[in-house]
């Protein structure tokens, strides 16, 4: 890999957090616009939940559609999320356990190469947090993370603004 | 460090020589990405200790992952009670004065 490319995909950029920011608030705008389905049991706290839901799910695609499809864990918390807004239900971040033929020799390469004993179970932990990390290799998680978690805050900040900038 | 493959060195985990291959990595290679790890985390460049261990770093961004979750969570929370309580025009008002900010 070259350093160019290396800088290029390392961090998030202003033009990142602009891009997330209008897509956020554009989508903030509907949300707001929005009703919840009626329900026999419906309170306004149980509206502000739902409508909460429907907020955090804008912030997580908003900013994997905005990073695209250049990142591995942007494409998959992409996927996630569609299989997860048409089941319209929100999960937690659990890994998938189906293991494909390409994670079974992912894995093993894994296992062969020797790694101090205690990396391991924190580069597991890890497959489970990053989207699309089980099947990465140990190089590919790295990055993939770094730039997941700088991605993540700029989604924070931008999102803690916001909340900030409303009229009390 | 002489080249040569199925050199070993002490079990502490130190560098493990073995035969180059295309799709192998290296021990150096894999430290040198956790430092590059180190640089996002909060608190480890807060305390900008050298010798923070490669798992501990790990354990660190796993711990940092799951606290950004539960930003994002609570920031949801409080901007659906903003959009909830505020009328029609002030929420657009302070949406698109939020858009101009950034």
């Amino acid at each position: 890999m070259t350093l160019a490319r290396d800088t290029a995909m390392k961090n998030p950029t202003n033009s990142l957090k602009r891009r997330f920011s209008l897509k956020f608030l554009k989508t903030l705008v509907r949300i707001r616009k929005s009703r919840p389905p009626p329900s026999p049991s419906a309170s306004s706290s149980w509206e502000i939940r739902w409508r909460a839901q429907k907020i955090k799910l804008a912030a997580y695609s908003s900013m994997a559609l905005s990073v695209g499809s250049k990142r591995t864990w942007s494409r998959a918390l992409t996927m996630k999320l569609r299989a997860t807004m048409g089941n319209r239900r929100w999960s937690s971040w659990k890994g998938s356990k189906k293991m494909t033929k390409r994670r079974i020799v992912a894995k093993k390469n894994m296992e062969k190469r020797h790694l101090e004993k205690d990396m391991n179970s924190g580069l597991q932990q890890l497959r489970q947090l990053v989207p699309g990390g089980e099947s990465m290799d140990p190089r590919s998680l790295l990055e993939e993370t770094a730039h997941f978690v700088r991605c993540l805050e700029t989604q924070v900040r931008v999102m803690r603004s916001i909340v900030e900038g409303f009229p009390c | 460090m002489s080249s040569g493959g199925g050199r070993r060195t002490s079990s502490t985990g130190s560098t493990i020589q073995q035969p180059r291959s295309a799709s192998r990595i290296s021990d150096d290679q894999i430290i040198d990405l956790v430092s590059k790890l180190r640089d996002v985390l909060p608190e480890i460049r807060n305390h900008s200790s050298d010798r923070v261990s490669a798992s501990k770093v790990l354990q660190e961004t796993c711990s940092h992952i799951k606290r950004l979750h539960r930003e994002v969570d609570d920031l949801s929370e409080r901007l659906s009670q903003l959009l909830s309580t505020i009328d029609a025009n002030s929420a657009e008002a302070a949406i698109i004065r939020s858009l101009i900010r950034q």
